[in-house]
């Protein structure tokens, strides 16, 4: 029980933190969002009525964010002060969870943004797919696979995919697949 | 009154052929096994759907997308019920009783209750669409600028408010986040493009299906890799098919359910999870049996089933009369809608009334698709469930990148996905809800158009958008919405309302 308390502890505090960062950069979002919507042309010259220049709308949102935003920091700022809540903060980025999150996220963003385009298209799907399985299924599990066979059978689920993909939007959905 | 039933009459009439049947028939299956899967939800099924979908005739496009929606939401009961992990949000609540009744070795009989209690639920929710809808239209016709765009502001901050975590704040951030979102590209008053810094991918402005899909399925697939543990699946061979006792014995939760997820599903933005612990609540609050909720009470499971199914008809009330979408996965119909030519709004009636009773007479033929195939093919559904994440995710990832790109055919739209999933996935670590969000995103426009016309109507008047009747009203909400939010004056009135219950002093 006192486990659980302290665990939510200390995530409480992570938040706290995470909050008094946000609040901040919301703010100056916000900020820069009515300098950009204040410096909006005004179409003074096409004899556009004052009240409906095109950087009304968004710089009442910019202010409303920058509100927000502030509200959010100081509140988290008044509640956490006395903490020690930063180590707890940046403790997040030691995490085997966030470990895992970065492969994937890696992983899709190298698929989509460098093979796609460079490789034919279910070829990138195929080493995109290879990799992903295998790593999460031997690298990054708790309880790792055989590397030969997650190899074998992943590869094999790669390249399925990877060619019935590209046959069905191309063939069957008429798309031009990057 | 008879040319009501004659058009509904007609608009289930309408799919009663083969090519009809069949389209609903995978739709709502395929539904079933995207809910069932964690990591796959509604709003990300129907999103990607959309693009498959795209070269359909407009009817049957919109019906294989609203079956899915459907399937997808009575899906998630599967893992709820047999993994305690919620296949999409909606079935949070369906967990607490769902899975105590499968350890219990009764999982065939919660899997069945929930089957029923899905399909009544999307019933008593078609009767309140069926009655409420082509009246709000008519009232819709009344509105001007002035109120549509107090309803796109009270869209967006009744959403942020009801769907926040723990902060209403961080509801009301996500809303604003979604409307600047919506600022970006050619505004269509004097067509000028903003805040496209010399981009020309963003001079068309950030459209939702990418970003949806983006933000329920990208960010979706991180929150499923991150986490380390992998479930147990917890299954008996009990009997599926509920007994009619088993089912009219909760009339009453059923009713009550059905009703409270409608009027959930009528709120803008705020979906099927809200409308299931709303219903849950509401059950355990008049129940006999309230000390068994969360150990295995087949009233709860009715109530959250009930409850999650019946938003979806309700949340068709105000997407189809005021295009304001009561869902998140509603907001993705809207934009199918479109593509596909079809205008919701106030004029959907004028326009084009057969639509709405079409609607009625798909979620009437989704309900039986669901119940046969959730009756029948339960050990399918289980060996769906077996499917591992590290081989299923990928495979989501590459749909979500094919599905983005297919619309327009252009990486831009790729580019908008991976933003809006990155951006998703930190909000969603920092408990921002996602809704508000895509509200943001659909109603911008809407909300940016009505003030600026309202303003050049009245030559720079502010008064209209406050002393007009119905404008006053919903200024009245909405500042009473913000207001609440403030936690002094909720305390406060709070406090208020114990000290004038004499039950609560007692109790």
């Amino acid at each position: 029980m006192s486990e659980h308390s302290a665990d939510s502890n200390v995530e409480r505090r992570r938040m706290n933190r995470a909050d008094l960062a946000t609040g901040c950069v919301l703010t100056i979002l916000g900020l820069a969002i009515v300098y950009f919507s204040w410096s909006m042309p005004r179409l003074e010259v096409r004899g556009i009525h004052p009240a409906t220049v095109p950087g009304l709308v968004p710089g009442l949102l910019g202010l409303a964010l920058a509100i927000c935003g502030a509200v959010l920091g100081i509140k988290a700022w008044r509640e956490g002060r006395q903490e020690e809540g930063w180590r707890d903060f940046l403790h997040i980025f030691y995490t085997a969870e966030i470990g895992r999150v970065l492969v994937a996220a890696g992983l899709a963003l190298v698929y989509s943004l460098v093979l796609v385009g460079l490789m034919p298209f279910w070829l990138a799907t195929t080493v995109f797919l290879f990799f992903f399985i295998l790593a999460f299924e031997t690298w990054l599990s708790s309880a790792p696979k055989p590397l030969l066979r997650s190899a074998f059978w992943a590869l094999v689920q790669a390249v399925i995919v990877g060619i019935v993909v590209t046959l069905v939007f191309e063939y069957g959905f008429l798309v031009r697949l990057p | 009154m008879f040319e009501g039933l004659w058009l509904l009459g007609s608009g289930i009439a309408h799919f009663l052929t083969w090519e009809a049947l069949f389209n609903i028939a995978w739709a709502s299956l395929l539904g079933i096994v995207v809910g069932a899967l964690p990591g796959l939800t509604a709003t990300m099924g129907v999103a990607l759907l959309v693009t498959l979908t795209y070269k359909m005739p407009p009817d049957q496009a919109i019906l294989c997308l609203m079956a899915l929606y459907v399937g997808s939401i009575y899906g998630g009961s599967r893992s709820a019920i047999l993994l305690a992990i919620p296949g999409t949000p909606a079935s949070a609540a369906t967990t607490l009783d769902g899975f105590p009744l499968a350890r219990a070795g009764k999982a065939g009989m919660a899997m069945g209750i929930a089957t029923t209690s899905s399909a009544l639920g999307t019933l008593v929710g078609i009767v309140f669409l069926a009655l409420i809808a082509p009246w709000l239209a008519e009232f819709a016709l009344r509105f001007g600028s002035y109120e549509f765009f107090w309803l796109a502001l009270f869209g967006v901050l009744i959403s942020g408010r009801l769907t926040s975590i723990d902060n209403p704040l961080k509801g009301y951030i996500a809303g604003i986040l979604g409307l600047l979102a919506a600022m970006i590209g050619m505004e269509s008053l004097h067509a000028y493009q903003r805040f496209t810094f010399g981009i020309s991918g963003l001079g068309g402005g950030i459209d939702l299906i990418p970003a949806m899909v983006g933000a329920f399925g990208f960010a979706e697939i991180l929150v499923v890799m991150k986490q380390r543990v992998t479930p147990t699946l917890v299954t008996s061979n009990d009997r599926v098919l509920p007994r009619l006792a088993d089912i009219t014995r909760y009339w009453r939760t059923t009713l009550r359910s059905g009703f409270v997820g409608t009027i959930a599903g009528i709120i803008p933005g705020v979906g099927e999870d809200i409308g299931s612990w709303a219903s849950y609540a509401a059950a355990r609050r008049k129940s006999k049996e309230a000390d068994q909720f969360g150990k295995g009470s087949v009233e709860g499971l009715v109530a959250a089933e009930t409850g999650n199914s019946a938003v979806i008809p309700g949340a068709m009330i105000p997407t189809l009369t005021l295009a304001l979408p009561g869902s998140a996965a509603a907001a993705v119909l809207i934009a199918a809608m479109f593509i596909h030519g079809i205008r919701p709004g106030p004029m959907l009636m004028q326009e084009n009334p057969e639509f709405l009773y079409q609607i009625v007479g798909i979620l009437l033929l989704s309900t039986v698709a669901i119940t046969i195939f959730g009756l029948s093919l339960t050990k399918l559904l289980v060996r769906v469930l077996l499917v591992p994440r590290e081989k299923l995710m990928p495979v989501v990832y590459v749909l979500c990148v094919v599905g983005s790109f297919a619309i327009t055919q252009r990486m831009f739209d790729v580019y908008v996905m991976i933003a809006f999933g990155l951006i998703g996935f930190v909000l969603r670590q920092m408990r921002y809800p996602m809704a508000p969000l895509v509200l943001g995103i659909i109603l911008g426009e809407l909300l940016d158009i009505n003030l600026r016309r309202g303003l050049h109507i009245t030559d720079g008047d502010v008064s209209p958008f406050f002393t007009r009747p119905i404008s006053a009203v919903l200024c009245t909400v909405i500042v009473l919405t913000l207001v609440m939010s403030l936690p002094t004056v909720n305390r406060r009135v709070t406090n208020l309302f114990k000290r004038l219950d004499p039950q609560s002093r007692t109790g």
